[in-house]
């Protein structure tokens, strides 16, 4: 391999700007290719950034531009195909997320990157934020006492945003309603990631609840699932609490971390990271000592995001720009992957348990509403 | 808004007399974005202008209650078909395109802020509905609905006119607005498509539409900070009513003779953006604004451009230099090639249009 890391992108839409804006911030890796079967979005691509050449074809471009790592950022349907394809053609690959359909894929392209001996990983790029690193950072040097005992993911997703839901809402062609777990599938999982990363077991117990809120209930769409609730529990006792909302206000990423002895809560949205203190004080000092310490926390949060402001490194995609660059470490060394196999695994099973229950859910409610139509017959 | 019942006679006899236009009523016109604030409005003009066969087509997730009160106070014998689809689909565009005669696309990814979505929804789409036109070989006239958006306005002195021989944005794709990048690049794709192949087009570019309640144009000013920061002084804003503006458009369509020319639509007696602000306060909503000198706003821009490559994109490069020019620079605008070309005029006088938009904009609908 020369110095300089050859990097293809494949899918040439909104998500593959930002690959393309961090890539070129990261020394030592080049653009040499984008492609997209739709041939103007690859040439906008293509006009837009630093880049070689442009393509239609996969097969064409890894034969002619031969990158060394392809960033998969076409829509999820078909991740696992081209992400195959890549790897058996012998180059690293990053795939955006939801890394595949159904976890048996995922299985299968883990399987393939041992055998071909390239790197492959996801874009769960926000726990590589620095307020997610600085988390990670403690609960390694034993914050918490220990496993955390509970953990509780909350994400939420504003359907209100008429970019998305326009697009999504009004097109019943839509890809993103192709998935097995729909609108949940392209969303939940950075949120579920953040609880695979601290479970130990292979194969957690996942009960999930879901519903169509009265918002889109109004708007007559009964297919997409917008509110998501659902509790893993894992073999050595850590249980989780993943929340998904679309209604849910303030809309939140959050992250909170019980340990046997201390507990933090990450707030992904304001970049904030705040110790929970396992033990109380004294009487009255319980009534106004946190308070203190809780706002001395506020301004240490206030000034490190200052400082890196002021450093230039507190971009919005910081965290994609930290994985990528790992990725690219770990290609260039030989050493571990940003994100180990195990909980790109684990968190592609949990998505499936959801799924199936999510699935299971929607066919009691349409059984339901037959039934009550049929008695009011 | 006129009533067609009462216009249609002497506009149908108007248009039959007149040797100008390329079409016959019975001709079929499709409208594209018909259910928005315009489309409805060149739906409206082309009643009252006697056509009888049009066909809207609309994302499937429009408001159609516009259309179908037009559709329920149709003259008798005019058709008005609403197909519902995405230009993204080309199935969907062959079924739009079918032996249409003039192609109004206004379809667009407005308020897109990611390039890709503005390009795909813009550039793309435009590309389907010209390619399924191209199929059934009856189209007479394209017009795309363009913007002001795609002006560089540099290399020129303040005040000078914008007209329809100023340079288009070379490289929009510094400007930092996804809008202006999607709206040069879908320009090109029409000239293209006219040069190779035979496609006839007219660009039509409107300053800034307005009629009803919405965010002040951009060119006034912005409250991206908090308090509103005017910036644009003493400028005139390159208003157009939608009624004026739909009125341009629709006789872009079917003037005979302007084949691959462009138009800049902007009314006549045009206030000051000082005017206009002082108009919106003293009628809509009052709010604090701060006036940011011209000299002041350009050095805020060059250092924005700046600090965001000096910072690798910390903060985006939403201003710049070239939007500047575009949009706070001292400029005059022209209609004469609109009005000797089209014989278009503004129908509605800048100060009722005005009175009408201030009404939309305050809940009692009192005017002072």
């Amino acid at each position: 391999m020369d110095d300089m890391l050859k990097v293809a992108i494949v899918g040439c839409g909104k998500i593959a700007d930002s690959h393309a804006l961090q890539i070129q911030r990261i020394e030592g890796c080049e653009i040499v290719a984008v492609c997209d079967r739709e041939p103007l979005m690859a040439k906008q691509l293509y006009e837009r950034f630093p880049i070689k050449q442009y393509f239609t074809d996969l097969a064409e471009l890894l034969d002619t531009a031969r990158p060394d790592v392809v960033h998969i950022t076409t829509p999820a349907e078909s991740h696992f195909d081209v992400a195959k394809f890549c790897l058996e053609r012998g180059c690293h690959v990053y795939v955006e997320k939801p890394f595949t359909l159904y976890a048996e894929q995922a299985e299968r392209l883990v399987d393939l990157a041992k055998r071909k001996r390239v790197k492959l990983t996801v874009g769960h790029n926000d726990q590589f934020s620095h307020v997610a690193r600085r988390m990670r950072a403690l609960v390694q040097s034993g914050y918490l006492g220990g496993a955390p005992v509970h953990i509780e993911s909350y994400y939420t997703y504003d359907l209100g945003d008429p970019k998305y839901a326009r697009a999504l809402l009004g097109d019943q062609n839509h890809w993103v309603r192709r998935l097995p777990g729909k609108l949940l599938q392209n969303v939940i999982s950075h949120g579920i990631a953040r609880i695979a990363e601290f479970m130990t077991t292979d194969s957690p117990q996942v009960i999930a609840h879901s519903f169509v809120s009265s918002l889109l209930k109004q708007i007559d769409e009964r297919e997409i699932v917008d509110e998501l609730r659902v509790i893993i529990r894992d073999d050595q006792g850590t249980t989780a609490y993943f929340t998904f909302s679309s209604q849910m206000k303030p809309p939140m990423h959050l992250l909170r971390l019980y340990g046997p002895k201390n507990g933090l809560i990450l707030d992904q949205d304001h970049e904030i990271l705040l110790r929970l203190r396992g033990q109380k004080f004294k009487s009255y000092a319980d009534m106004f000592i946190p308070q203190a310490l809780f706002a001395k926390q506020h301004l240490g949060n206030l000034f490190t995001n200052v400082r890196l402001f002021l450093g230039r490194d507190f971009h919005m995609d910081s965290g994609m720009k930290y994985l990528i660059e790992s990725f690219y470490c770990s290609i260039r060394d030989d050493s571990p992957v940003p994100i180990p196999y195990r909980e790109i695994l684990l968190t592609a099973r949990i998505m499936d348990a959801i799924f199936e229950q999510v699935a299971a859910n929607r066919s009691q409610d349409f059984s339901s509403a037959a039934l009550g139509q049929l008695r009011a017959d | 808004m006129s009533n067609p019942a009462t216009n249609i006679a002497s506009q149908e006899n108007e248009l039959l007399q007149q040797d100008r236009f390329i079409v016959d009523p019975d001709d079929c016109i499709l409208v594209t974005g018909a259910s928005g604030f315009i489309g409805s409005r060149i739906l409206q003009n082309l009643l009252d202008r006697g056509l009888r066969n049009i066909v809207c087509f609309v994302r499937p997730s429009s408001n159609l209650s516009e259309i179908e009160a037009m559709i329920e106070r149709r003259p008798p014998d005019t058709r008005i078909e609403v197909r519902k689809g995405n230009l993204l689909s080309r199935v969907d565009c062959e079924a739009a395109a079918k032996d249409v005669a003039v192609i109004y696309h206004l379809a667009a990814g407005t308020g897109e802020k990611s390039f890709p979505d503005a390009f795909l929804n813009s550039v793309v789409a435009t590309r389907n509905l010209i390619e399924a036109s191209l199929r059934f070989g009856s189209l007479r006239r394209f017009v795309l609905v363009s913007s002001f958006a795609v002006y560089s306005n540099r290399d020129k002195p303040n005040g000078r006119i914008l007209d329809e021989s100023c340079p288009i944005e070379e490289h929009p794709e510094l400007r930092g607005e996804a809008y202006c990048f999607a709206k040069v690049r879908q320009e090109q794709l029409v000239a293209e498509y006219g040069k190779n192949s035979g496609v006839p087009f007219v660009l039509v570019r409107p300053g800034s539409v307005y009629g009803k309640r919405g965010d002040i144009t951009g060119r006034v000013g912005i409250a991206a900070f908090g308090p509103f920061l005017h910036l644009g002084g003493s400028n005139k804003i390159p208003f157009t009513y939608v009624d004026n503006c739909a009125d341009a458009i629709v006789l872009a369509g079917l003037v005979k003779g302007i084949d691959g020319e462009a138009f800049n639509v902007v009314d006549d007696d045009l206030p000051s953006s000082r005017q206009f602000l002082r108009l919106y306060k003293k009628n809509a909503r009052k709010f604090k604004s701060i006036y940011v000198p011209h000299t002041l706003s350009y050095a805020l821009c060059y250092l924005w451009e700046k600090y965001s490559k000096w910072s690798q994109g910390q903060l985006p490069p939403v201003f710049n230099r070239r939007r500047w020019h575009t949009e706070w620079k001292k400029t005059r605008y022209s209609n004469s090639k609109l009005k000797a070309k089209l014989g278009w005029t503004p129908k509605v006088p800048t100060s009722e249009g005005m009175r009408r938009y201030m009404e939309t904009c305050k809940p009692d609908g009192r005017y002072a």
